[in-house]
């Protein structure tokens, strides 16, 4: 089969086209045939040796596809199955081995790129607004990085669940796309000093909550723009690790909470992958919740894929086809 | 009358039995004569001068008494009020004139020496139980230092709502007395590692809560023995002050969440201390929850009070008569 393959970490470049055998699925396992891959930061990390994993390896940790062989004690799935997963290395390839367990089903409703598109971004979003704080009709909330790929569906949910949307965006013709998302207010954050926006949109009060996937440049301003007892829910670090924080911070500024999350945690047990990915894809059955897919490549094209979130000139999902 | 003063900041022999003018209420105050004043932890800390005010002050944060006159615009009581209040200097006193809006009533089942011993850790193990992390019944928390001041209540509210209590204490005596409140394990840490016997006594699976005071000696530990997406209550470093923590260490150990409460905080608005108070107060007229009055002290006596709670030989709540 074809696959993308990391024989030493680096630039995009280091991504190559190799031919490899179809791997065979371990008793508990199935294997998948590729329709769609996901393109993640997180897949740069790995491809740089920031994140680390043996070499060589198949980067991609998300896509959708069909199950055409199983292992001989797998219960969950079938051959012929549509499914979508996330979090397991390997899915810039024709084929992608998997624990049963961490496959989900794809109602027919749902495309195999939209199923793509929403496990890592749209399982975030949705255990950030409904589970890391969750978000009640009435209160603030402050999405950075509003026009990302987590920031617009992020958006759209807090809008849905009733709260009220102040995003931040580096550019204006980001704002508008964090805008029609639906938030309420957008700052511009390099022509407009969000802190003081903030206090200024919530008359001095501050929101309940902080999105923040940015880390390092948005964490002690952070901490001035929340409500007493409001809540930092950081789940990425875009900008950079945020350095040691002192606690005694989180009292001064108000009985803050904090909390850093992964999804990973937020999807541990079989039943809540299950009941969250359900939710999520009924969301965008629905048209409740918009999925930006800004463009699709071919395997062989995943260094150019690569560049184009590197450069953050697209905003948008994008994607691999096998 | 009589007060008890410090004029220079120092050991207990600082606090100074004076014979001063009875404060005279400004037009928000009222004026109340104690019958009652709790001893704290935060009167040391003042009297030592590692929590700043302006010399001379009367020492104590926390009384009971009647109101005896009103300023011109204090509206929330009346004179022949029995009220009670906490944070504010001056109880060490047979007067204060303290702001009304921070004066609570004190129902008719609670005596003064109650509602005088109630008030600062009263109201703390109630807003770390109920708001701060609002347990649930059959979730299981940690509670550091349990046979201190607030420990005992906190075991007690959490015993109420029908949580599992998991207690740490020094001594076997202190031991009998978490036990006695409600603790359903009691944890020598003394003699037995915390991190090791608490992952034995949850099946590995770990503590929903850690409510922790102690601080600097425990707060790693305790992020190692909370379930995944579990929360740290630090409110209070009895053993110093926590080091900045890496954020990393959050995500790694299962996307914690941290908190650093203050009392002040949690009572910010008359509405909610009034609810606060009347809940404590309720749970102490229905004999739901027992203080625990260890001595009273004339107020003269307060040099042997201090002594007394910085030896830490006291395990209830030590009180002075004016």
């Amino acid at each position: 089969m074809k696959a993308i393959r990391v024989q030493q970490t680096g630039g995009p470049e280091v991504m190559q086209l190799a031919e490899v055998p179809v791997p065979q699925p371990k008793p508990a396992e199935a294997l998948v045939k590729v329709s769609v891959a996901g393109v993640n930061s997180i897949d740069g990390y790995f491809r740089e040796g920031r994140l680390r994993t043996p070499l060589p390896f198949i980067p991609g940790q998300e896509g959708a596809g069909v199950v055409t062989a199983v292992g001989a004690q797998t219960k969950l799935v079938k051959v012929g199955d549509r499914v979508a997963w996330s979090g397991l290395l390997g899915s810039y390839a024709e084929f992608v081995l998997s624990p049963e367990e961490h496959l989900v089903p794809v109602p027919a409703s749902i495309t195999d790129e939209q199923a793509a598109a929403a496990m890592i971004q749209g399982l975030t979003a949705h255990y950030l607004v409904n589970d890391a704080y969750k978000l009640k009709a009435g209160e603030t909330a402050l999405v950075h990085a509003a026009a990302g790929g987590v920031g617009l569906l992020l958006v759209q949910m807090a809008r849905a669940i009733g709260a009220r949307v102040i995003g931040t965006a580096s550019s204006e013709k980001k704002a508008q796309l964090a805008r029609e998302a639906g938030a309420d207010e957008v700052i511009v954050f390099t022509t407009h000093d969000f802190e003081s926006e903030v206090k200024r949109l919530t008359d001095g009060k501050g929101v309940d909550v902080v999105y923040d996937g940015v880390g390092k440049a948005t964490f002690d301003k952070n901490l001035n723009v929340m409500r007493l007892r409001g809540m930092l829910v950081l789940y990425g670090m875009s900008s950079g690790p945020v350095p040691p924080v002192d606690p005694a911070k989180l009292s001064e500024k108000g009985s803050l909470y904090m909390a850093r999350t992964m999804l990973a945690h937020f999807t541990a047990t079989r039943h809540e992958l299950l009941s969250r990915t359900s939710a999520l894809f009924s969301m965008i059955a629905e048209s409740k919740l918009k999925l930006h897919i800004a463009k699709t490549y071919p395997l062989a094209e995943a260094p150019q894929a690569h560049r184009d979130m590197e450069a953050r000139k697209i905003a948008g999902k994008l994607l691999l086809i096998p | 009358m009589k007060a008890i003063q410090v004029k220079q900041v120092g050991g207990p022999e600082a606090l100074e039995s004076v014979e001063i003018p009875v404060p005279q209420p400004k037009a928000n105050e009222a004026l109340v004569k104690l019958a009652a004043s709790g001893v704290n932890f935060i009167d040391v800390y003042f009297r030592e001068g590692r929590y700043k005010t302006s010399l001379p002050f009367v020492v104590g944060q926390e009384g009971a008494g009647v109101v005896t006159e009103v300023g011109a615009e204090a509206k929330s009581v009346k004179v022949g009020d029995r009220v009670a209040w906490c944070g504010l200097h001056g109880s060490y006193a047979q007067y204060a004139a303290v702001a009304a809006d921070r004066l609570v009533p004190v129902p008719p089942g609670v005596t003064d020496h109650q509602a005088a011993a109630a008030m600062l850790q009263g109201m703390t193990a109630h807003y770390l139980s109920h708001d701060t992390y609002p347990l649930k019944q059959s979730e299981t928390a940690l509670v550091h230092a349990a046979a201190g001041g607030v420990g005992l209540l906190l075991v007690q509210m959490a015993h109420n709502i029908g949580a599992r209590v998991i207690a740490t204490v020094s001594t076997e005596e202190k031991a009998k007395l978490a036990r006695a409140a409600g603790a359903h394990e009691v944890i020598l840490y003394t003699q037995s590692d915390f991190e090791s016997e608490t992952k034995r006594l949850t099946a590995g699976k770990g503590v929903d809560v850690v409510y922790d005071s102690v601080g600097k000696t425990t707060f790693e530990k305790g992020l190692n023995i909370l379930r995944p997406r579990g929360m740290m209550v630090l409110f209070g470093g009895s053993s110093g002050a926590v080091p900045p923590f890496d954020l990393v260490a959050l995500s790694q150990k299962g996307s914690l969440y941290v908190t650093r409460p203050t009392l002040a905080n949690y009572i910010a608005t008359r509405e909610e201390l009034l609810a606060r108070s009347a809940a404590v107060f309720s749970m102490v007229a229905t004999g739901k929850l027992q203080l625990r009055i260890e001595y009273t002290y004339p107020l003269a006596e307060a040099q042997q009070a201090h002594r007394d709670l910085e030896g830490r030989k006291t395990t209830g709540k030590l009180l002075l008569i004016p």
